[in-house]
């Protein structure tokens, strides 16, 4: 090479070595920068997508009955979920998982929407309680949509289905206007108890979630765990519920419409209630088919009613007791002073009917016979404002605080009432109808009760309620709720002794006495109210079924040493009598009589199993394989 | 064996042997508990065929190696015509032949050749006589390739064909009415090429660079999750196999492209300065033997392995920060693949072999 040229080459080649080394010092230069001077930075966010805080759902308290038989319990279901922070936010990754799923793209979007704006990294739950086919298509699922995750989380089960539906209720997820409603009350996709006891006794049956800090990799896969904070579970809850009475009174029923319930005239406890037609809990755990809609929700025979709480029947004669008291109290009659009934009698210028000529009787024959007669005559002396009132003191026009909720309130007519609902003045001949639980009046099952229970304690108004007890926390022994002491009414020991002696002869000579138990005195009265207007009972034959009168019965065990007492109410079964009062046999039958004989029944398919209770294993039965 | 070792230039092979021996543990952690687990294995005994292949290689007289360089370069365009014919397809792209067990990117090693070749044409006349149709005619040589790789498509590799024309201001100088019509010829190009020739994959690689921050779980996850690796090493690093990034798999192709974020991650800033302390080092002791070269073509063929070394560093090493856009491109000594180290070997190889001769005197 000529030197010249040599020396160029070199000359150029020693430039390139100095470019060389500033390429070098510029990429020192950019590490220095992300490793020292952003390196914590960086290092933070390393760990923000590699540490994740999952909450583990706590599982609700079980339910059990007073006798510890399991009425609810929890099992691990598998959910096929999208954690929080994998929310797919491409619009067209939710469109083909909606795809995928064969549901609503826009209703996905806005679920996703709505988990991600709000706080408490919940998870969005889009299958809930796999099977094992559907956990084999989630899985193929995962494997396309990497941000899916299959997560564990406890499950109702009731073990009684339709048992107890309308007194146990059933749990879901928290909705938007309850969120809205009371703010930080709950969390978003919280399960909370929707009705029944369920929604009554939330705060109790709720327990604490639990924090788990896991390590995940790219897909969002658990790696490792660390630093898990257990959740507490819901403390176990004991309802006053008699599993035994409870299947009884369900059996008693059948087919038939209506509502029972049994209270125990200790305390207030409902041992048993029940809502015909009932529903199976479990069912509304999923989302409801179409079907399902259909035959719950839009059906005219109303089945998700608590009939019990929130269905109004007239009372019929079961409310000529209070009309008695209203005219002892008042003063119009003693319990010696007689009426004649001739079958039939014209007040204001309308004929009142009886159902038969009764002849003369006093206010003890008036209640064994159910004679209309004698009680217009009442009425026509009374006004409607005095057997109000005589309601509102024994506590038929108030709620009566059973725990469970959305409780009607009984409605017992008034001046008042009419002026301010109708619009109207009151009629004079309206009291007429009034004094025989007819007209505007209408009462719940579990009002009824209530007051059929105040006559059996001398005047005591009960607070029904479910709670029994609830389950120390590391102990097996209960905490025992102390239902609110009961109001005393000042119900006067004669009018009691005539009442009693009333509602004795109802069952032993009068319209009742077909349900008569040899060796147990059970007292009570029936009750037909009429749907429609009134008709002729020549006609009744050809009522269709839902123009028929309701049967009632209401009254308490045992007579000498009152234990229980009760509310039947048949729909569009035709007499107390002959609907009515033989189911509230059959539950003094079982609860003074056969419940004493057998061990107790199991509800469902369960064994009751009374002597290990322990809290832990109580929710860790084996997940479903 | 101590016959051939004399071969050998221990300044340039020693760095060398580090780093293949930084990236075989690097590639190791990174394919812990993947798919890729065994890669290590696998690119070690590439590793000792490339170690061979190299002593080979630098055992020959590089007028040898020169004189079947035309031979070489067709042999090599016929390959890459292979490759496009029936080369293997991997995600979208045809880039491989498979021999057997073997799968083999020949546009690895034609990097070289032409590097040869062009070195060949160029150094048979004196560097004062060579003319600029020399030069364009030497471009030629190197836009062929280059086209044909990028038809399979690879535009790293492609991209990895330029510094060969480094060999043009080292023998014309640098001037501005070159460099002025070298930015209009590449804005031009880029432009067109913009509108034609990029796929959508490559636009958005460039949409990324410019933005990184714009879209982190789709087009800039890779960069994003790089430089989280790269900067959460920290000064000491997390240590080896403990790097989280890498470990949870959050950091993209790690035993290729990010196998520099991985040793990053766990080796920090001090390991960095070491990756590019032996990097410099390799250059430069390129360099110098392009100074003390025999022969012009010697002294290209010098400069031209230094240009593709350093372009390789500079591309890959800024790619996995973020500084530059993020191309397919792989790092020399440090990413898995029996093609690109056997190829960087061979040449390297030619290099020690142009050393040996100038020390012989």
């Amino acid at each position: 090479m000529e030197l010249q040229q040599h020396s160029l080459l070199q000359k150029r080649i020693g430039i390139m070595k100095t470019v060389a080394w500033f390429m070098i010092l510029w990429l020192v230069l950019a590490y220095a920068r992300v490793q020292i001077w952003k390196g914590r930075e960086m290092q933070k966010l390393a760990l923000a997508q590699a540490v994740k805080t999952r909450t583990t759902p706590a599982p609700r308290g079980l339910i059990f009955d007073r006798n510890t038989n399991k009425l609810v319990d929890n099992r691990r279901a598998l959910h096929l979920v999208i954690q929080f922070e994998d929310l797919p936010r491409d619009s067209g990754q939710i469109e083909a998982l909606a795809a995928a799923l064969q549901t609503d793209p826009d209703q996905l979007k806005r679920r996703v929407v709505a988990i991600r704006q709000a706080a408490g990294n919940r998870m969005l739950v889009l299958q809930d309680n796999l099977d094992d086919a559907s956990l084999a298509r989630a899985e193929v699922l995962r494997a396309r949509f990497p941000f899916l995750s299959i997560e564990v989380a406890p499950r109702r089960v009731y073990l009684g289905e339709d048992l107890a539906g309308h007194a146990l209720g059933y749990v879901g997820e928290v909705t938007p206007e309850e969120l809205a409603k009371e703010p930080g009350r709950y969390q978003l996709g919280e399960i909370i108890g929707r009705t029944g006891f369920e929604a009554a006794r939330n705060d109790r049956l709720k327990g604490v979630d639990g924090q788990r800090r896991i390590l995940v990799d790219y897909l969002g896969r658990e790696v490792a765990t660390y630093g898990v904070q257990e959740a507490k579970p819901g403390r176990s809850v004991y309802l006053t519920l008699d599993a035994g009475l409870q299947t009884t009174l369900k059996e008693a029923f059948g087919q038939v419409q209506g509502a029972g319930v049994v209270l125990d005239l200790r305390d207030g406890g409902i041992l048993a209630l029940y809502s015909s037609p009932s529903y199976d809990p479990n069912v509304f755990l999923n989302r409801l088919t179409q079907d399902q809609v259909g035959k719950y929700w839009n059906n005219p025979d109303r089945p998700m009613l608590n009939r019990v709480t929130q269905g109004r029947y007239p009372p019929g004669s079961t409310f000529k007791l209070l009309v008695a008291i209203a005219a002892l109290e008042k003063g119009i009659i003693t319990p010696s002073t007689t009426f004649t009934c001739a079958g039939h009698k014209s007040f204001y210028g309308r004929d009142f009917r009886c159902d038969a000529v009764h002849g003369t009787l006093n206010l003890v024959q008036a209640i064994a016979q159910s004679c209309d007669i004698y009680f217009y005559e009442l009425g026509a002396r009374l006004d409607v404002d005095d057997i109000y009132n005589t309601a509102k003191k024994y506590g038929l026009t108030e709620l009566t605080g059973v725990d469970l909720p959305h409780e009607v309130r009984s409605r017992v007519p008034s001046r008042a009432w009419k002026r301010e609902v109708k619009k109207e003045k009151w009629y004079a001949g309206e009291t007429i109808s009034v004094s025989i639980g007819q007209g505007a009046n209408s009462l719940t099952p579990i009002a009824l009760a209530r007051f059929y229970a105040m006559i059996a304690t001398h005047g005591k108004l009960l607070t029904p309620h479910l709670l029994y007890g609830v389950r120390q926390e590391n102990s097996n022994d209960i905490d025992l709720y102390q239902p609110p002491a009961p109001r005393e009414t000042g119900l006067d020991s004669g009018i009691w002794a005539t009442l009693d002696e009333g509602l004795y002869q109802v069952v032993h000579s009068g319209t009742a006495r077909e349900s008569a138990i040899p060796g147990l005195t059970m007292v009570g009265k029936t009750g037909t109210s009429q749907v429609t207007s009134f008709v002729d009972k020549a006609h009744y034959a050809t009522l269709s079924k839902k123009l028929r009168d309701n049967a009632l019965f209401a009254g308490y065990a045992p007579r000498e040493n009152p234990q229980i007492a009760f509310a039947v109410v048949a729909e569009n079964a035709g007499f107390g009598a002959s609907s009515a009062a033989p189911i509230a046999r059959k539950l003094c039958q079982y609860w003074f009589i056969d419940r004493m004989k057998k061990p107790l029944p199991p509800p469902g398919a369960k064994l009751p199993d009374a002597f290990r209770l322990d809290p832990d294993q109580a929710g860790e039965d084996e997940p479903p394989r | 064996m101590r016959e051939r070792l004399r071969f050998l230039d221990s300044g340039m092979l020693l760095p060398m042997v580090l780093m293949v021996i930084m990236g075989t543990l690097t590639v190791y952690s990174a394919g812990r508990g993947t798919s890729q687990s065994g890669l290590w294995l696998k690119q070690s005994l590439w590793n000792a065929l490339a170690f061979m292949v190299l002593a080979g290689v630098a055992a020959i007289n590089p007028m040898r190696t020169f004189r079947s360089a035309l031979m070489l370069y067709l042999l090599g365009c016929m390959s890459l015509a292979a490759v496009l014919v029936a080369g293997h397809r991997i995600g979208g792209a045809q880039r491989w032949l498979v021999l057997g067990h073997l799968t083999w990117q020949p546009s690895e090693l034609m990097k070289w050749l032409t590097l040869l070749f062009v070195a060949h044409r160029l150094g048979t006349r004196p560097p004062r006589d060579v003319t600029g149709w020399d030069l364009a005619g030497a471009s030629m040589l190197v836009f062929f390739p280059m086209l044909l790789v990028l038809k399979q498509p690879d535009l790293g590799m492609a991209i990895s064909f330029l510094p060969i024309l480094l060999l043009i201001p080292l023998l014309k100088g640098l001037r501005a009415r070159w460099v002025i019509a070298g930015l209009v010829a590449v804005s031009l190009l880029g432009f067109f090429s913009w509108r034609q020739v990029l796929k959508p994959y490559q636009k958005q690689r460039v949409m990324t660079f410019l933005d990184p921050a714009a879209d982190l779980q789709g087009k800039g996850y890779q960069i994003n999750q790089s430089r989280i690796a790269i900067g959460s090493g920290g000064l000491f690093g997390q240590g080896f196999t403990s790097g989280s990034q890498t470990q949870l798999n959050f950091l993209p192709v790690k035993t290729t492209d990010f196998v520099f974020s991985v040793w990053a991650e766990e080796r920090g800033f001090l390991g960095v300065l070491l990756a590019l302390g032996l990097f410099g080092t390799v250059i430069m002791r390129i360099l110098d033997t392009a100074r003390v070269a025999k022969t012009a073509s010697e002294t290209y063929f010098c400069v031209g392995a230094a240009g593709i070394i350093a372009l390789h560093l500079l591309v890959n090493v800024g790619m996995v920060i973020g500084l530059l856009p993020n191309k397919g491109i792989v790092l020399p000594f440090f990413s898995a693949g029996g093609s690109s180290t056997l190829s960087y070997f061979l040449g390297l190889g030619v290099v020690m072999a142009v050393r040996y001769r100038a020390k012989m005197k």
